[in-house]
């Protein structure tokens, strides 16, 4: 017998038919990758699992809603966008945080968990917007395209928002790439 | 193709993150090899999305719950043996004794706001434990990290 890998629009498809097991298979499967960007945009753990949990609930309520099961992750980011956005805006005066030690004053011999944490640092120093474009290009690689769909905006802020982060990461984590390239090494 | 001009120089944000058409990434990429300023950009560029790249992925704390989801529901004996099923049981028992012994309304009510009272407190508890436990790991990190820092330089 030969094992297929079920699709994500099979499951999709037996999930809006009721088959609850199929849904705990795509949540299983996109649970880390959606709760790891919500953690980088909320910066709180515990905020993050909250929210996940939330988006998987709408997601599943929504299903019936998505027009093309083939773009379903473009679909549950922007579920995940969407939730996020809606905590930092009923927290905002608690989100703009001033007076952090700045990457670059950081010892650039750093270890791999030292190196990590001033990555997460340096992220945390952009706005919410160009932060949330680095995670949805650089760590969750979709295309610009995939990216206006899913902040609802046109592809040209995309870009701007993303180069603009690219820019100050560049001379934030400048003390930092010597490390970085150790470790590959 | 030229560097001198925005309108003609090469997009090489949108060429290291693999935006660009197969046609336009080989018209930079011959470009890059005549002209060692681009390459330097380019360079710089990729060892930020190296940098970028050492973030650790965090492992989710615990599964995503599912409200219909039947699977993942406890069963009858684990719901017995549950620290918080136990103590409601045991303060439901306590009221009921309380109630046949005594059984004015006034006191019953009492015995239930007590109880109810007890269990909040209880869930208070193991919350601020889980938050004291939470805290107690990110200072180690942080006091690691500052170890680290002043030991190397």
């Amino acid at each position: 017998m030969i094992f297929r890998e079920v699709e994500d629009p099979d499951l999709i498809a037996k999930a809006r038919r009721g088959n609850v097991e199929a849904y705990n298979l795509l949540v299983s499967r996109w649970e880390k990758r959606v709760f790891n960007y919500l953690l980088r945009l909320v910066s709180n753990r515990e905020d993050a699992l909250d929210v996940s949990q939330e988006v998987f609930l709408k997601a599943y309520q929504s299903l019936p809603k998505l027009d093309d099961p083939a773009r379903f992750s473009g679909w549950l980011f922007r579920i995940a966008h969407n939730e996020a956005f809606s905590l930092l805006r009923r927290r905002r005066p608690e989100t703009e945080l001033d007076g952090e030690p700045r990457p670059a004053d950081l010892n650039p011999r750093l270890l791999p968990m030292e190196l990590s944490l001033a990555v997460e640092t340096a992220l945390g120093r952009l706005s919410a917007d160009q932060r949330e474009a680095v995670l949805l290009k650089v760590y969750q690689g979709f295309k610009f395209e995939e990216m206006a769909e899913i902040l609802e905006c046109p592809v040209s802020t995309v870009k701007s928002r993303l180069y603009t982060a690219l820019d100050l990461l560049k001379v934030t984590l400048a003390p930092m790439h010597k490390t970085a390239l150790r470790g590959e090494s | 193709m030229n560097c001198n001009s925005p309108d003609t120089k090469p997009d090489w944000k949108a060429y290291v993150l693999r935006e660009l058409s197969p046609d336009a990434a080989r018209q930079a990429e011959a470009h890059l090899a005549t002209c060692s300023i681009c390459h330097e950009e380019v360079a710089t560029l990729r060892l930020t999305l190296d940098t970028l790249s050492t973030l650790r992925e965090e492992e989710i704390p615990r599964r995503i719950a599912f409200v219909s989801d039947k699977v993942f529901e406890p069963r009858w004996w684990q719901r017995v043996f549950s620290p918080t099923f136990a103590a409601g049981a045991l303060v439901a028992v306590a009221i009921l004794i309380h109630g046949s012994l005594r059984p004015g309304q006034a006191q019953v009510d009492a015995a239930i706001t007590k109880a109810v009272a007890q269990v909040e407190a209880r869930h208070t508890e193991e919350k601020q434990a889980m938050y004291e436990v939470y805290e107690l790991k990110e200072k180690q990190v942080s006091n690691m990290v500052l170890t680290s820092a002043a030991l190397i330089r």
